[in-house]
C-alpha cells in the first residue's frame, strides 16, 4: 500500500505533504505509486477533486474522522478524511500495490482479490482500503497527526495557512505513518 | 466562506513562499498562498535535550493556575499599547477583537483534542459520554460550546446566560451574557472612553471560533450594567446569511 | 531573611488566580502582534517588550509588597532570593534558580527550568528570530521597574533561552546603583 497524505487549510492551501508506503506485512516504508512518473501530480489532482464531497459530509457527520468519503477507481486510489473543528483538512490518499492480473476496474473486485492474499502484503490494513481495520488504523494515524498539528496551532506565531516546514513535525507524521499503517 | 478555484490553487503548488506569520496583517481568511515544493526544512535550533513544542504534552498545564494580577497587568499593557497605535473607540475595539480572533482558533482545536484525548471529556457536561465530540453543525450546538467548554477553559465557569432574539427583524442574533468578565475586573478605562469594553478582545476569540467552525459571525462586547453587577458584559454574535440559509437546509434534513 | 524562608512566603500566599493558559495564550498574543506591528525588527520588540514590564513593575510592586508582607531587604543577595521565590512564586508560579554570583555580590542569574510565558511557543522560522528575538524580555522590564521603585536601579538582560535552542533559559541581573545612596546632599 502507497500512502500521499496531505494537510489543506481552510480556503484549500496545502501546508504539508507526504508519501510514504505501508511498514506493515514487512512493508519497507516507502511509496510506490501506480504512476511513478505522475504520481506527484496525480495524487494531487486526486485529493482535489475529493474535496466537494469532503464538504457534504463535513455538514451530515459532526465527527472530526470522516472516514473513507472517496474512491477514484482509475488510479484505485481511496481518500479518507479528518477535519480539525477550525476547519484544517487532513486528507489521505490511500492505494493498494499493483495487482498481477490488472484490468479489474470494480474497485469492489479490486478489494476483494487483494484482501485474498494474491500480493505480498499480508496485513489488512496494508491490503484493504475499506475494511474495518483500515479504518481503525486510518483514526489512530489521523488523531496523532491531530495531536501535533494542534501543537503546531497553538504557537503565537502560527497563522492559519502557513505552511508547516519542522521537520520535528514531518518526522512526527512519518512515526505516526509508520506505527499505524 | 471563500471558494478559490480548487484545481488551480492545488497545481500551482510550486510557488514560492516564506509565509512567515508577519506577511500577514490578519488572521481571518484570505487569499490562499501555496507553500513551496519541494518543502525546505526547518531552519530552527533545538535544545541538545531536543525538547520541542512537539514533546511537550498539551495536557500539561491544563489545570495550571497563575496570579490574576498578573493577567490583569499584561492585559492592561495589551490595551495600552493598542490604544498607542489607533484613534477612537471603535478602533481600538476592531484591535482587541482583531487579537481575539486567532486565539478563538487555537482554543477550538485546543478543546477538541482535551475531550479526545481524556476519557473526561471538556466538552460534554455527562461525565458518561465517552465517544469523541461532535464538530458542531447547527448554531445551538456551537452557543453551548461558547458558553460552556470555551468558557470554562479561559475562566474556569460558564458564561451566566445564553439568549436569542426576540426581534422578527434579527434572527441571526444571539447573545451570550458575563455578569463579571474578568478581563474588566482590573481594566480602569479613562473617562474619555468610557463606552470602551476590553471584552471586544473575547468577543474576538468567539468570533474566532465560529468562524473556525465555519459559522461565519460578527461579534461585539457591549456594557449592560446592572446594579448588581456594574460590569456585566453582553456579547452579541450576528450571524452571516450564508449560515442562516444552511441552518434552514440542515433543519429540513434531520440535523442536529 | 533566609531562601527558605524566602520560598515559604512564596509558597503561602494567598492569591487570586486565573487559568495559566490564558494568562500564556495572551502574552504570546502580545508579543506576536508587536513583532507584526514592528515588522520583525526583533530589536525593537524587545525593547517594546522591556518597556512594557517596566511600566508594570513600577505598579506590580505594591502589590507584591502587599500581599507577600515582607519588609526591607538588608543586601542584593536576600533580593535575589525575594524576587526569585516570592516575586516570582507569586506572579508566575516558578522559582528560578539564583546562580552564577560575580564575587561582589552585585551580578546574579536566573535560571528558568519553567517559563510559563514561554509553553506552546515555537519561534518564528525565518533565519532572525532565534538570534535576535527575547521571547520573553517583558519580565527584565519588571525587574527594573519594580526595584527601580524600591530604590535599586538595576539592569536585567536574558543571555540564553530555549526557545532559541539554548539548553538554560537565563537572566542575567546587575546592581548598579541603590538610588539613595545618590540623594542630592541636605542642606547645611
Amino acid at each position: 500500500m502507497s500512502y500521499y497524505f496531505t494537510i489543506l487549510s481552510p480556503t484549500d492551501t496545502p501546508i504539508f505533504n507526504i508519501a510514504f508506503g505501508t511498514s506493515k506485512g514487512g512493508g519497507d516504508g516507502i511509496a510506490r505509486f501506480r504512476f511513478p512518473d505522475t504520481a506527484q501530480y496525480m495524487n494531487q489532482f486526486i485529493i482535489h477533486s475529493s474535496l466537494d464531497i469532503l464538504e457534504e459530509a463535513q455538514w451530515t457527520n459532526g465527527g472530526m474522522y470522516l472516514k473513507h468519503i472517496d474512491t477514484y477507481p482509475p488510479a484505485s486510489a481511496y481518500i479518507s478524511a479528518f477535519l480539525t473543528p477550525s476547519g484544517t483538512r487532513f486528507l489521505l490518499l490511500h492505494q493498494p500495490p499493483q495487482l498481477p492480473t490488472s484490468g479489474s476496474s470494480s474497485t469492489l473486485g479490486a478489494s476483494s482479490l487483494l484482501a485474498s492474499g494474491t500480493t505480498r502484503s499480508s496485513s489488512s490494513v496494508a491490503a484493504n482500503p475499506t475494511s474495518a481495520q483500515t479504518e481503525e488504523a486510518v483514526r489512530q494515524f489521523m488523531n496523532e497527526v491531530y495531536e501535533s498539528f494542534v501543537k503546531t496551532a497553538m504557537s503565537p506565531f502560527y497563522r492559519q495557512g502557513m505552511e508547516i516546514r519542522s521537520p520535528v513535525f514531518r518526522g512526527k507524521i512519518t512515526a505516526a505513518g509508520k506505527k499505524w499503517l | 466562506m471563500a471558494a478559490p478555484p480548487r484545481h488551480v490553487s492545488m497545481l500551482s503548488i510550486s510557488n514560492s513562499n516564506a509565509g512567515t506569520p508577519q506577511s500577514a496583517s490578519s488572521d481571518k481568511p484570505q487569499t490562499p498562498q501555496p507553500p513551496s515544493t519541494p518543502q525546505q526544512a526547518s531552519g530552527l535550533r533545538v535544545p541538545s535535550n531536543r525538547k520541542t513544542i512537539y514533546d511537550r504534552h498539551l495536557n500539561r498545564s491544563r489545570n495550571a493556575e497563575l496570579s490574576r494580577a498578573s493577567f490583569a497587568y499584561l492585559f492592561a499593557e495589551m490595551v495600552t499599547y493598542a490604544q498607542r497605535r489607533v484613534t477612537g473607540i471603535q478602533d481600538l475595539e476592531k484591535r482587541l477583537n482583531e487579537q481575539g480572533y486567532p486565539l478563538g482558533l487555537r482554543l477550538l482545536d485546543l478543546l477538541f483534542y482535551r475531550s479526545t484525548s481524556t476519557s473526561s471529556s471538556a466538552l460534554s457536561s455527562s461525565s458518561t459520554s465517552s465517544s469523541p465530540p461532535n464538530r458542531p453543525l447547527r448554531i445551538l450546538p456551537l452557543l453551548h460550546l461558547i458558553h460552556g467548554p470555551l468558557w470554562r477553559l479561559l475562566f474556569q465557569r460558564s458564561a451566566d446566560a445564553l439568549e436569542h432574539s426576540v426581534s422578527p427583524d434579527t434572527p441571526n442574533e444571539y447573545m451570550i451574557t458575563d455578569n463579571d468578565p474578568l478581563v474588566n475586573t482590573y481594566i480602569s478605562v479613562p473617562r474619555e472612553m468610557n463606552m470602551l469594553n476590553c471584552a471586544a478582545y473575547i468577543a474576538g476569540v468567539i468570533e474566532g471560533v465560529c468562524d473556525g467552525c465555519g459559522f461565519e459571525a460578527k461579534v461585539s462586547a457591549h456594557n449592560q450594567p446592572t446594579e448588581m453587577w456594574p460590569s456585566r458584559t453582553v456579547f452579541l454574535l450576528r450571524f452571516g446569511d450564508s449560515v442562516m440559509e444552511r441552518e434552514k437546509v440542515l433543519e429540513r434534513s434531520g440535523i442536529k | 531573611m533566609s531562601a527558605t524562608k524566602a520560598s515559604r512566603i512564596g509558597e503561602e500566599t494567598r492569591i487570586d488566580k486565573v487559568n495559566a493558559e490564558l494568562v500564556t495564550l495572551t502574552y504570546g498574543t502580545i508579543v506576536a502582534q508587536l513583532c507584526q506591528d514592528y515588522d520583525s525588527d526583533y530589536q525593537e520588540v524587545n525593547k517594546q517588550l522591556e518597556k512594557m514590564g517596566y511600566n508594570i513593575g513600577m505598579r506590580l510592586i505594591e502589590d507584591f509588597l502587599a500581599k507577600s508582607g515582607v519588609g526591607r531587604c538588608a543586601n542584593f543577595r536576600e533580593t535575589a532570593d525575594m524576587i526569585a521565590k516570592v516575586g516570582f512564586k507569586i506572579f508566575l508560579n516558578v522559582a528560578p534558580t539564583v546562580t552564577n554570583w560575580t564575587s561582589d555580590n552585585n551580578q546574579f542569574s536566573l535560571i528558568f527550568d519553567e517559563n510559563p510565558l514561554a509553553d506552546f511557543v515555537e519561534l518564528p522560522d525565518d533565519g532572525r528570530a532565534q538570534d535576535e528575538l527575547w521571547f520573553s524580555n517583558i519580565l527584565c522590564g519588571v525587574l527594573r521597574g519594580s526595584l527601580e521603585m524600591v530604590q535599586m536601579q538595576i539592569e536585567a538582560h536574558f543571555v540564553s533561552d530555549v526557545l532559541r535552542g539554548d539548553d538554560t533559559t537565563e537572566m542575567r541581573v546587575s546592581l548598579i546603583r541603590y538610588i539613595e545612596d545618590e540623594m542630592p546632599p541636605e542642606e547645611d
